[in-house]
Order: structure tokens, then C-alpha cells, then sequence
């Protein structure tokens, strides 16, 4: 009797001729997908890769190969070095900013009242916005001369400040903006996790004796480990990644002040032609993004605790 | 160790929804009492009030003879042991067994001391640098017990604590609880829906449904003087049958048949009689119900035989079951006659067209030797 | 002797006198103080917002004003059709439109088909494959953005100028599936019991009508997720329309907005305005498919 082909492992052996019709079948459905992926994903990889020993002004076909010379001018180019700095600043505001931003309205959130899912969803909202708008409305906010952070600021007795015309403010006003933008996501990661512990754990706990702030403190936060891993990973690769914020409200300045790595990558394959050298500087970037990940990687693997 | 009291304690929702219908309860020092009854009959939430998970809505939750309504549960020195277990899964189970004491800033030698006694008591000692996670179900249940019982509570509170095991453990683990609790007389609540259960472990009973008390007392109060129908039909597996009657004139009468004396007045009743007290009787016999067999469940120590009862009227047959000794063979559709035990027939009151849904008085039990 | 055994529940002996009966606790307030805490909170956080809105009904003047004007005396809605003529904001709209819709059908199709066969179907050299493009989800997208140019420029001198640079195709190209769809549909699918399948099966169902009759049906909460993950990630794609269009009849919204902004960055009501334009489509998105948003950023968290 002749059987259906069932893909189940329980099934017997597939024939040579059910297995070449399995394989096509299965190429058919996949092809689409991988060369869509592999065209614009994975060879671009090692276009990049050869870009980046190579002298290009992307347009020209003319790009004599130049061996390591790229990455040695990477090594010493001070406007490189400059970029590295304000780009790890912002990375050390910015993650811990928005973790702990996130997790406080998650807390305060975190709990079952009339109206809970208006409040969640305008602190959802901010992911919907664009990283564009949120530049404009922090720059009319943040306005030297009519803003309403500076009006604010002057009720206290503060004069007004130049924000984002200033070279000591303009990243701070970066991180502020990108805290808020970012906001909803942290919430949302942080309410899932909230959610996730058992209330019969805090009940254990009550019984046990422990007030509230120490269940919090003993139960809740050891269990978003989890959370807070995948946060600071998630926004630490973000925050490296910075760039439409900047370009919107700083364009790099004043004075270079807000420089981050991508805007001077992007500056340099784009505006000035050195294509080559962007992709070094974007190669050095995808070595630093794969260490945090593969980082990741390990810790989660020994953070084995289930409920 | 304490005594625990719920006076005329209720809990209600909302106007349509109330949990639990004014309890009054005393549990003695050292006792271990099982509140029973199917989901929803107001025991969990009774359980919860004791423990100050929830506050009353009336009503005093008294330990000790002090009411503690307005304490937290940390406060009053109880212990619980939830259906699923709630370790802290992030610590180790050492951690989790002397968290409790910790929290009562416990000396370390004595919480360290404490913890591997209680270890040792329940052997699990060599699961202590363990978590949660890496352990078996029937571990994590001791572990559960263990977190109780370190803190020496004035209270012991055990929400459905076997339901998540497989038969096998729930047996072997019923049988532990019962010498831990001789060993350790704490006073325990224990709440289960599992009939068995609460036969074998309680001290006392304490049925409930729909939030509502239907009858406190010991194993044998309840199984063999059930208050009510729904006792009566709750407890014991097979459940007891129940069958509608009509007494006259001082005699009862199943159907049209007269099947005993019975000193009660007239009226409609319900009777009630188990599966091991009903009796093939030869069908010359008077008294005797006439029935045919459905099927035979044949377990190997007995034969439960299901039988369709006829009564006259428009009813349809009434089941029966009854239980008779291994040897019997009856097949199915063939004719029998049912024999009732007088001094082990439950007569309860039948109201009819009545607001309260099978809530009946024992009016009698009649017999001559009756034991009460 | 016969006896009557009346109905046994045990009565509490009221010894205690002095203690008065409990009450439930009170609150001093008709509602929870923890409203006190959220309604500022919430304004807070949503305050940018509601200033761009008031702002974009002010006059030139009122906006000036310092301090500011919190509330504009006339709201002057005639801004907003002064910023929709003021820069091409029907093309901005309708290529992010196109370009979105494109995206999203392109990748719930491919993705589907691809994470299926990943998920159901053995064929050579399935392991391999996906752990190569699963590779791919870690590099960042401005190691690829400079080949992906080169490449896309290629499409557009050679195959079809549409594809090319400057225009929308290009925006669609290196998008119409994305390593993450495969991967998170995958995901779901292998959760889909495979006794399911195998009774289609048995029932006579094809091997591709399982997937269509048994398995999309099933999918459509995965589907919705990755639907909206898209759809935001596409819409407020900025960097590369950034590096591949220059005439605003092909901008996106963002870029679109960014160049208003670069052409009238102190007309702060036309501005806004026309940053509350830009703004309302993708917000109105997001409150009705709120619940989609929501599980698509979740389950990012939950990958692997």
C-alpha cells in the first residue's frame, strides 16, 4: 500500500524519489526568500569586505586595491577616534537612561486599574513615532530663543541655554530625545517581564513576611534579569547605530560635537566618496556588534533559572 | 501552634457574586481540619482570608483567639503551601526554605540550623544548593512544605497541594502528610476537592458549596450521617445513590412499592442509600426494589452493578448502583430485585418547587439499631 | 427506638464581647491613589506631543512669542494647507503608501513560504541555508547599505530604471524580505501541532494546500505581529531613502518631512503641522492595531 510522504519523524524511511520531490518542493518555497536575503543581505557582506581594501569613490569603476590601508588610516584618524568617544557617551546615557525610565513606568503600570490600558498605550506611543518627528519636536522644544523647556527653565530662575547650538548641550539634548523615543519599547519589554512572575510569588512572599519594597527588591528584580539583558544589548546596538536623529537636528555639529560613528561613516561613503574607507569603519562596527552579541550569547546560556 | 476561628466571615464580589456566605468555624489547636467541596464552594477564598491574602467583608478571621482581619499576611504568622508551589525561582532551595526567617531577621545559625532540620525531615537535604527548576515535581512539592514548616507557624495552610502530582505521588505524599502532622501537630487548613483526600487526611470536615457551609464533622460524621444530599452525594466514590420517595402513613415508599417502615410524617422525601449498603435480594421478597442490570464494572475486589431502578409513573427509570462481591455475574439487561438496608437508609427531606436546590433535612434514620 | 437526628453544624461559642466586627477597608479616595501618580506620568510622557499639536494651530506670531503662548487664541488650522502646498506631501504620502504596501505583502508572502519550508519541509541542505541567513540578521545595516547602493544602481541601469536610484523601487528592492520575517514565522510555524498537517494529509490535502488550508489560517496572529513590525520598521525608515533618493517626488514621508525641515526650519507652525501630518497616519496605525505592536516588540525579546 502506497503512503502519503508525511514529514513527521515518525514516518518511515521517504524513498530517493520522495526525497528529491521534498527537496525541490522545499527550494521552491524557500528560493524566493533566501536569494532576496542573500542578494541584499548576505552578499553585500563581502562586497563590504572587499570594499574596504579597496581605494573607491563608489561611482567610478576605477578602485585600486589598497590592502589594510583603510583600517591603519581608521586606527589614527582622529575625526574617527572623536566619533568613537561621543558615540560610547551617548551609549552610557542612553541605555541605563531608557532602562531605568522604562522600568519605572512599567512598575507604575503594572497593575490593574480603570483606564490601566489608556495610560499603557500613551506610553506605548512613542514607538510609533518617527525618528524625524521626534528630532523636530525636540528641536522646537529645546529652541534657544522661543522653546518651552527654556520658558520652563526661566520660571525656576534659569536663563535660557542653546540646547542643541551648543557644543557642551547638543548630545545631551540627543540622548534626552532618544530616551523618550525609546520609552514605549523598554515599557513594553519591561511590562511582559513584570507580568511574567507569578502572582502566587508575591503572595509566597507576603506570607513569608516580606514587605512590599523588599519583595520587589528580592523577587521581582532578580527575575527581570532576563529583561535587562535583552535591553541593554538591544539598545546598546541601537545606540551605536545612531544616526537619523543626528543628521536631523545637529548634522554632526556644532563643531562636531555630536559626531557619533554611523554620521561620520555615512558622511564619509556618501558626501565625500571615500567608499572605501566608510566600509572599514562600518566593517569595525559589525566586529563590535558581533562581540556584544556573541556576549549575550554566553550569558544567557548560564543564566538558567526556570519557573 | 494556635486555634483558629472564622466567625459569621463573608466575602462578597459584587452584589451578584459572593464568594463565601457567612463561615463560622473553629478550628482547634493542633487540628487538622480539610475544607472540601467542588471549584467554586468558597473554600479557596476562606483558605485566602485565613491568610490575609484577601480581607472579609464581614465577619471576624480570628488566631488565637485575637481577631487579625486587619494584619498582613506576613504579620500573622502563618504558613501557606500554594497549589503551584510558588519557589522562588531564582534561588536555590536553601535560599527559598530561609527566606521566610530571614525575613524575621532570624539569627543565621539558627536559620541555618532550622533549614537543615526541616531538610532532613522532609529529605530533601541533598537538594539544598539546588533551584527550583532542576527539581522533580514531587521534589519541589516538599520543598513547598519545607518553606511552611521551617517557620514553625501558629498556622499551617495548604491550598490543594497534591493536585499537580501524578496518583502514584499523591498517594505516597498523602500518607507522608499524615505522619508529618503526628509527628509535627501543627494546626492545619488544608483544602482539596478531592473527596479521598479529605477522608484520609482530615482530623475533621468541613464540606462546602456555593459558599456555604453544608456540614462540619469528622470522616465518619459525614460519610455516615450525611447533613444533606449534597454531602451525602459528594462524599464516598461511588457516590451514594439517591432516589426520590413518598412516606404515608408511616411508610416509605419507592415507586409503589412499600419498601420500609419509618417513623416520619408524610411527605415527599429523598433516600438515600450507598452502593455497599444495598443488597440483591430475591425478587419474592417484599420490600425489595425491582431493577434491571445496565453494565458491571468488575474490579477485581468487587462488582459495582449499574442498574436501572423502575418506578411507577411517567419518570423514567432511576440508577442505581450497587456493590456486590467479586463472584457475582449478572448480564446486561437481565432482571434483579434491590434490597435497602433500614438501618442504613438516609431519609431526606424532599421540598419541592422549593428556592433552595437539594438542600434537605435528615428526618430519619430508622432502624432499631441505629448508631448516631 | 427510633430517634430524630436533626441537622448537625457546629455552632462558635461567642465568648469574645469587646471586639467590634470588621470592616472592609476604606478608602479615602472614590478612586485608587495610584491615579494621582499615572495622569502625570502619562502627560508627561505625551506632553511633545500635545505641544507640537497646539503649536501647529498657532499663528508665526503667537509661536515667536516668549514666553510661549500655551493656548492660541484663534487655532489656525489654515497651517496645515499652507504645509501641504508647501512641499509635495501627496507624493510623500503615496510613495510611503506604495512602498509600505509593497513591503508588507512582498514579505508576508516570501517569508511565509520560506519559513514554512524552513519549518515542514526536509530538503538539502536546510540547516545550512538557515543558519546563513539567520548570519546575516547580526550585521548592521551600514555594512550593507554601501554595497546594497552599488547593487540597486546595478537593478536600476540594467534591469528596470523604477528599481533604480532615485526612485521607490529602490526603497522596495533590499526590503521585499527580510531574514527576521523567515525566522520569526519559523518560529511559530514549527508551534503549529504537526498531527494537523499530517490529517490533511491523510484527508488528501497537497502538500502546498496544507499550507494554505491549514497552516496560514492558523498563522493569523504571527502574521498580524510580523504585519505590524513591518509596517512600522518600513514607514519610518529614514537612512536609506536618505542615501538613495534626492527628488522629493520620491521622498518618504521622513525624508520628505526632513527636507520641509530643511527649507523652513523656523516656520515653526508650518513645521509642525506638517510634522503632525506626517505623524497621524502611522499613529492612527498604532491605536488600532495597538495589540499588534505590542506582541511584535515582546516577541523580539523572546527571540532565540
Amino acid at each position: 500500500m502506497l503512503r502519503e510522504p508525511l514529514t513527521s519523524s515518525r514516518s518511515p524511511r521517504p524513498s530517493p524519489i520522495q526525497r528529491w520531490s521534498e527537496s525541490l518542493t522545499g527550494w521552491a518555497l524557500v528560493g524566493p526568500g533566501a536569494v532576496l536575503i542573500l542578494v541584499f543581505g548576505g552578499l553585500p557582506v563581502l562586497m563590504s569586505l572587499t570594499l574596504s581594501f579597496q581605494k573607491s569613490d563608489l561611482l567610478s569603476t576605477d578602485a585600486p586595491w589598497v590592502g589594510f590601508d583603510n583600517y591603519r588610516k581608521l586606527a589614527t584618524d582622529p575625526l574617527f577616534v572623536e566619533a568613537i568617544k561621543h558615540t560610547l557617551v551617548y551609549t552610557a546615557l542612553f541605555v541605563p537612561g531608557t532602562m531605568l525610565v522604562g522600568l519605572l513606568v512599567a512598575v507604575a503600570m503594572n497593575r490593574s486599574l480603570r483606564f490601566i490600558s489608556v495610560y499603557r498605550t500613551a506610553a506605548y506611543l512613542t514607538m510609533a513615532v518617527s525618528t524625524i518627528s521626534q528630532g523636530i519636536i525636540f528641536m522646537w522644544l529645546t529652541d534657544q530663543n522661543y522653546g518651552l523647556v527654556n520658558a520652563a527653565l526661566n520660571t525656576v530662575g534659569i536663563e535660557s541655554q542653546p540646547f542643541l547650538s551648543s557644543p557642551s548641550q547638543a548630545l545631551y539634548v540627543i540622548v534626552a530625545m532618544t530616551i523618550w523615543g525609546w520609552t514605549g519599547f523598554a515599557v513594553i519589554i519591561y511590562l511582559a517581564a513584570l507580568q511574567a512572575v507569578p502572582a502566587e510569588l508575591h503572595e509566597a512572599a507576603a506570607v513569608d513576611g516580606a514587605s512590599r519594597l523588599t519583595r520587589f527588591r528580592t523577587i521581582t528584580v532578580p527575575l527581570l534579569g532576563p529583561a535587562n539583558l535583552f535591553l541593554l544589548v538591544w539598545l546598546s546596538i541601537n545606540a551605536l547605530q545612531l544616526f537619523d536623529e543626528v543628521y536631523l537636528t545637529t548634522r554632526g555639529g556644532p563643531l562636531r560635537s555630536t559626531s557619533v560613528i554611523v554620521y561620520y561613516l555615512w558622511d564619509q561613503a556618501f558626501v565625500q566618496f571615500n567608499a572605501g574607507y566608510a566600509a572599514a569603519m562600518a566593517y569595525a562596527l559589525f566586529v563590535v556588534v558581533v562581540i556584544i552579541t556573541a556576549v549575550q550569547f554566553r550569558i544567557t546560556r548560564k543564566y538558567v533559572h526556570n519557573t | 501552634m494556635a486555634q483558629v476561628e472564622f466567625r459569621d466571615v463573608t466575602r462578597r464580589y459584587t452584589r451578584e457574586l459572593t464568594a463565601l456566605r457567612n463561615l463560622d468555624l473553629v478550628v482547634s489547636d493542633g487540628e487538622f481540619l480539610v475544607l472540601v467541596g467542588p471549584s467554586g464552594c468558597g473554600k479557596s477564598t476562606a483558605l485566602r482570608l485565613l491568610a490575609g491574602l484577601d480581607t472579609p467583608t464581614s465577619g471576624d478571621v480570628k488566631i488565637d483567639g485575637a481577631t487579625v482581619n486587619h494584619l498582613g499576611p506576613g504579620q500573622r504568622d502563618i504558613a501557606m503551601v500554594f497549589q503551584n508551589y510558588a519557589l522562588y525561582p531564582h534561588m536555590s532551595v536553601y535560599q527559598n526554605l530561609a527566606y521566610g526567617l530571614r525575613q524575621r531577621k532570624t539569627p543565621r545559625r539558627e536559620i541555618d540550623q532550622r533549614v537543615r532540620d526541616t531538610a532532613a525531615l522532609l529529605e530533601i537535604d541533598a537538594l539544598l544548593d539546588r533551584k527550583p527548576g532542576q527539581l522533580s515535581g514531587g521534589q519541589r512539592q516538599r520543598v513547598a512544605m519545607g518553606r511552611a514548616l521551617v517557620r514553625r507557624p501558629r498556622a499551617f495552610l495548604l491550598d490543594e497541594p497534591l493536585s499537580n502530582l501524578d496518583a502514584k505521588l499523591r498517594t505516597q505524599v498523602r500518607g507522608d502528610l499524615k505522619r508529618l502532622h503526628r509527628e509535627v501537630p501543627v494546626t492545619s487548613i488544608y483544602v482539596t476537592h478531592d473527596q479521598v483526600e479529605a477522608m484520609t487526611l482530615g482530623d475533621r470536615l468541613c464540606v462546602m458549596a456555593n459558599g456555604e457551609v453544608q456540614q462540619i464533622g469528622t470522616p465518619d460524621d459525614i460519610y455516615s450521617r450525611p447533613a444533606n444530599t449534597f454531602v451525602a452525594a459528594f462524599m464516598g466514590s461511588p457516590p451514594m445513590n439517591l432516589v426520590p420517595g413518598l412516606v404515608r402513613g408511616g411508610t416509605l415508599h419507592i415507586g409503589d412499592v412499600p419498601v420500609m417502615e419509618v417513623a416520619a410524617p408524610d411527605g415527599a422525601v429523598t433516600v438515600g442509600a450507598r452502593p455497599e449498603h444495598l443488597q440483591l435480594r430475591p425478587d419474592s421478597e417484599p420490600g425489595v426494589l425491582a431493577a434491571r442490570v445496565d453494565f458491571c464494572e468488575r474490579l477485581g475486589s468487587h462488582v459495582l452493578v449499574h442498574a436501572l431502578v423502575e418506578l411507577a409513573g411517567d419518570d423514567g427509570p432511576v440508577r442505581m448502583i450497587l456493590q456486590a462481591p467479586a463472584e457475582a455475574d449478572h448480564d446486561a439487561g437481565s432482571r434483579i430485585a434491590v434490597g435497602l438496608n433500614p438501618d442504613r437508609t438516609h431519609l431526606f427531606d424532599g421540598e419541592t418547587g422549593n428556592a433552595r436546590r437539594n438542600r434537605a433535612r435528615v428526618l430519619m434514620s430508622n432502624g432499631p439499631s441505629l448508631p448516631i | 427506638m427510633s430517634s430524630t437526628t436533626e441537622l448537625a453544624i457546629d455552632t462558635v461559642l461567642d465568648d469574645a464581647k469587646e471586639e467590634l466586627p470588621a470592616a472592609p477597608r476604606r478608602r479615602r479616595l472614590p478612586f485608587s491613589p495610584w491615579h494621582l501618580v499615572l495622569i502625570p506620568l502619562t502627560f508627561v510622557l505625551i506632553a511633545p506631543l500635545v505641544w507640537m499639536l497646539i503649536t501647529s494651530l498657532q499663528t508665526h506670531a503667537e509661536a515667536t512669542h516668549f514666553p510661549p503662548v500655551l493656548v492660541p487664541q484663534h487655532p489656525r488650522f489654515q497651517n496645515y494647507a499652507d504645509a501641504w502646498a508647501a512641499a509635495p506631501f501627496g507624493h510623500f504620502l503615496l510613495n510611503s503608501l506604495i512602498v509600505t504596501l509593497v513591503v508588507l505583502v512582498s514579505n508576508l508572502v516570501v517569508c511565509s513560504l520560506a519559513g514554512y519550508a524552513f519549518a515542514r519541509v526536509r530538503f538539502l541542505g536546510r540547516g545550512a541555508l538557515f543558519l546563513t541567513l539567520m548570519a546575516t540578521l547580526m550585521v548592521p545595516f551600514q555594512v550593507t547599505m554601501i554595497p546594497v547602493f552599488l547593487i540597486v544602481k546595478w537593478f536600476g541601469d540594467n534591469v528596470w530604471d523604477a528599481l533604480g536610484i532615485d526612485h521607490i523601487g529602490a526603497l522596495m528592492l533590499p526590503n521585499l524580505a527580510t531574514a527576521f520575517g523567515v525566522f520569526f514565522l519559523r518560529q511559530f510555524f514549527t508551534t503549529i501541532p504537526v498531527e494537523l498537517e499530517e490529517a490533511a494529509r491523510v484527508d488528501g490535502t497537497s502538500r502546498l494546500g496544507v499550507l494554505f488550508k491549514i497552516v496560514l489560517p492558523l498563522s493569523l496572529p504571527a502574521m498580524s505581529t510580523l504585519a505590524a513590525l513591518t509596517v512600522l520598521t518600513s514607514w519610518n525608515d529614514f537612512m536609506w531613502p536618505l542615501i538613495v533618493v534626492t527628488s522629493t517626488d520620491q521622498m518618504t514621508i521622513p525624508l520628505g518631512l526632513s527636507y520641509f525641515q530643511g527649507a523652513h526650519n523656523t516656520q515653526w507652525p508650518l513645521l509642525m503641522a506638517a510634522n503632525v501630518m506626517s505623524l497621524v497616519p502611522m499613529l492612527a496605525v498604532f491605536l488600532v492595531a495597538q495589540k499588534y505592536f505590542v506582541q511584535s516588540v515582546a516577541s523580539t525579546g523572546l527571540k532565540g
